[in-house]
């Protein structure tokens, strides 16, 4: 089985959801697994598909600052895609090829970002369900959906952490927004910039070649009829209130 | 009668309930920053709740959300059939 990279590629945040959910489409209709590499551009803050997005963002905040606010399609919880400050993965891939094990499955991808960071010399372990820590630090977090025989799976590698900005987005009121928490995070956070001096390149060439080792592997492109579905799915689907407002 | 509650589950995960009701339950939204597979299933947890007495104890509404959890063979990762069950109780006051 070939799989395709799609490498380092910078979109909005309803496209990058499109491009993830087309990815998992592809593999439906064709087994074509998918490995991509993104960034947001405007920074957004992307929230799970189970959470309430008015509990979640503060969206006055976000609109002040332009900041994007999408609802994934995976559950888990709400993160703030910093446009410098980190690399986003996504897989799609046949079920079948992974363990039937959900935390097992989450161990398998998250090792490849465990074995991208020892290769910049950063020592990390995964913890399930679906974190990955340094120094117990949390410096990952991924989201898994499985629908129709496809596993699906993103998630965000910290380069570098913008807390102020973090905490004014997600909905944490301005009072609360104390020294102390912010402290209170950098104790429970961490990004690569704290362990080394690798460069976002440098970064990302290693999670490449972690998450490509023993595959037979193409580098990519998105087909026309993808990006085509993609453009129609960021408009229609992950722009429109209805989704943003789903629960 | 409008009510919520939010807790952090046994299993790990936030849940949050809004729960609409009089003698019965009317409307009932759950969310959180769990993980269940497929995720349209959590709309049919919700609906089977609703009608439910509002002094529904926790085994009859743990046990309604079991029965869609197996029909529809769901997986849950952060919660459980019990736990969302106990908020939902917890809301109910």
């Amino acid at each position: 089985m070939k799989w395709r990279v799609v490498e380092l590629e910078t979109y909005d945040a309803c496209m990058n959801m499109a491009l993830d959910e087309v990815a998992g489409e592809s593999v439906r209709n064709s087994s074509i697994p998918t490995i991509r590499f993104y960034n947001y551009k405007p920074s957004a803050v992307s929230i799970g598909y189970f959470q309430g997005i008015r509990d979640e963002v503060n969206l006055e905040i976000c609109r002040e600052l332009g900041i994007d606010c999408v609802r994934r399609f995976t559950g888990g919880g709400a993160v703030f895609h910093d446009c410098e400050g980190e690399i986003t993965y996504s897989v799609a891939a046949p079920l079948n090829i992974f363990p039937k094990n959900i935390i097992e499955s989450y161990r398998i991808i998250c090792g490849w970002i465990v074995s991208g960071l020892e290769r910049i010399d950063i020592k990390a372990e995964f913890r399930p369900v679906n974190d990955i820590l340094v120094g117990g630090k949390k410096i990952s977090g991924s989201a898994q959906t499985r629908r129709g025989g496809v596993l699906f799976q993103h998630g965000t590698l910290l380069y570098n952490l913008d807390l102020e900005t973090m905490f004014s987005v997600l909905n944490v009121s301005r009072q609360k927004i104390s020294g102390k928490m912010i402290k209170d995070a950098r104790e429970r956070v961490t990004c690569i910039s704290n362990h080394c001096d690798a460069g976002k390149e440098d970064v990302y060439e290693a999670l490449v070649r972690a998450f490509t080792k023993g595959k037979d592997f193409e580098i990519g492109t998105w087909s026309r009829d993808e990006l085509t579905m993609a453009r129609e799915l960021a408009l229609k689907k992950y722009g429109s209130d209805e989704w943003m407002y789903l629960r | 009668m409008i009510a919520c509650a939010k807790q952090k589950v046994r299993e790990g995960k936030l849940v949050k309930v809004e729960i609409e009701y009089d003698e019965s339950i009317k409307k009932l939204k759950i969310t959180g920053d769990f993980f269940m597979y497929p995720e349209d299933a959590l709309e049919r947890i919700e609906k089977t709740i609703v009608g439910l007495k509002k002094d529904a104890g926790m085994e009859t509404i743990a046990s309604k959300i079991r029965s869609i959890v197996e029909i529809e063979d769901v997986q849950m990762i952060g919660i459980s059939a019990e736990s969302l069950a106990r908020v939902i109780r917890e809301a109910l006051g």
